[in-house]
């Protein structure tokens, strides 16, 4: 009977299974069928990126592969990232509720898979990314599409992305991972897996537009409008010892983010050298109070004719979250320690960045194009290949103190 | 009833919204785009390195955006 059922099943999923195969193949044959774009760019990026402030060392290569095939109508690509972060610990003397001190040494690897579509007027991308270390498992999904207008001038686009992430903590005594919930659930309580209160569930919706506008044949302008939702989990399981006035750090469960950006790309006329400069502007707010402004005016100088050298100066400032402006609630913020918490103990942290602060970015990037070796007899592979530098030094007012940030980084066009 | 009354645009505003309409239906046509098509003025040759400015602005800053994309999920906060 089983067997007879089996069969019978096979025999009518026969046809949807052939029907599934050709909703798949059609869009691909159609690609196939239109007009042929002339080749696109197959290029492979190395990046070796490094962080480094008072108490965390962060190293991260990444390698990111991109091919065309055969052209622009349609592109593969994968990245792959490995963090290596080192710090002192950010636990030191955790209640036992968390599972006492940990020292924090960790290992976070990421994978991305991503395609993308030419057609015409339109661009259409899609990507999936997965993320882990020992305490935190991430999965992303995104898709995005753009409309080029007035012969391609104008570029308007709309991105979606969704994030679900599961939340774990490590007891430093048992070296056991567990769920977390968040501070506001019992430990006891928390369940890995499922949905809502109670679940170790991040989950984050993403909405951006975004907007480029060659205004003039010297000037570029960009915008955009991004709109973020977070659920879940979204304090830092181990931070509690440092709050006095409770056990766990405590942050809401819901948190809705809007950011606005803008940028202007101006080719400066009638210079010696090619100079652009590009003042960027960002503000963001979000539904615990907290207002960002962000200036980052930046200069782009082709020095040499393959080598470009760009300088920046970054002014940040936020004020500070709920949990921190309560007029009665408990604040210490002297650069050397931080927490906050509110009068009712609700909620309470000890995040740097939920207080107020302001830091002071200047930095420098000198990228060498290759492609005057290039020329040399045997080298012919290095053309459209580049190295780039960058150094920026992060001043700033809060606990995580100045910071330093580099990357090295070269790519190859094939 | 309360009479609802419209703020008056100031100068600046004006001259911002004056400004914006006017590059609204602005064409460059292609021959005209070599200063454009530069790598200075492309923002695209800079998406790697704001992909890792969004990872540690989001570990260290509670803002968010202005990079042109959706950051990866990251429990280093």
């Amino acid at each position: 009977m089983r067997l007879k059922d089996r069969s019978g099943r096979g025999q009518r999923t026969g046809g949807p299974r052939l029907w599934s195969l050709v909703t798949w193949l059609l869009p691909l044959l159609v690609l196939w069928g239109m007009p042929r774009p002339s080749a696109g760019e197959d290029r492979v990026i190395v990046r070796g990126n490094y962080y480094r402030e008072a108490s965390t060392r962060v190293l991260q290569p990444t390698v990111d592969v991109e091919v065309d095939v055969p052209d622009e109508r349609l592109s593969l690509g994968a990245a792959y990232v490995l963090d290596a972060i080192s710090s002192a610990s950010i636990a030191s003397g955790t209640a036992q509720v968390t599972g006492g001190d940990l020292v924090f040494t960790e290992i976070r690897h990421e994978l991305t898979a991503h395609a993308g579509s030419r057609l015409g007027e339109w661009t259409v991308g899609g990507f999936f990314r997965y993320s882990s270390e020992t305490d935190y498992i991430a999965r992303g999904v995104g898709v995005s599409a753009s409309r080029d207008l007035l012969a391609r001038s104008l570029t308007l686009g709309l991105s979606y992305g969704y994030n679900f992430d599961r939340v774990y903590r490590i007891q430093a005594n048992t070296r056991v991972r567990a769920p977390w919930c968040g501070g506001a659930v019992d430990v006891g309580l928390c369940q890995s897996g499922g949905r809502g209160v109670g679940h170790n569930l991040h989950q984050v919706h993403y909405v951006a537009a975004h907007y480029t506008h060659a205004w003039h044949r010297r000037v570029l302008g960009l915008a955009s409008l991004e709109v973020a939702r977070s659920l879940g989990p979204q304090d830092n399981p181990y931070r509690g010892a440092q709050i006095p006035t409770s056990e766990v750090e405590i942050h809401p469960l819901g948190r809705s983010r809007v950011a606005l950006s803008g940028a202007v790309r101006w080719a400066v006329p009638k210079v010696p050298i090619p100079i652009v400069l590009e003042p960027r502007y960002r503000f963001s707010a979000d539904s615990w109070l907290i207002r960002t402004h962000a200036i980052d005016p930046r200069i782009h100088v082709r020095v040499l004719s393959h080598l470009r050298l760009r300088a920046r100066y970054r002014y940040y400032q936020q004020s500070a979250s709920f949990i921190c402006i309560d007029p009665r609630a408990e604040v210490l913020d002297d650069g050397a320690s931080f927490y906050c918490s509110t009068a009712d103990g609700s909620f309470a942290t000890a995040d740097p960045k939920m207080g107020a602060f302001r830091s002071h970015t200047p930095g420098i990037q000198l990228v060498y194009e290759l492609d005057g070796l290039a020329k040399v007899r045997g080298m012919g592979w290095l053309e459209r290949g580049w190295i780039e530098a960058t150094y920026n030094h992060v001043f700033q007012t809060n606990r995580f103190g100045n910071a330093r940030l580099g990357a090295l980084a070269f790519s190859l066009a094939y | 009833m309360p009479r609802t009354t419209l703020a008056r645009p100031t100068p600046r505003t004006l001259t911002l919204g004056l400004a914006l309409a006017s590059s609204a239906c602005v064409t460059v046509t292609p021959a005209q785009r070599q200063t454009l098509s530069t790598p200075e003025m492309t923002p695209v040759t800079e998406a790697e390195e704001e992909v890792w400015h969004t990872h540690f602005e989001a570990a260290r800053e509670a803002g968010f955006g202005g990079h042109g994309g959706a950051g990866g999920g990251c429990g280093c906060g």
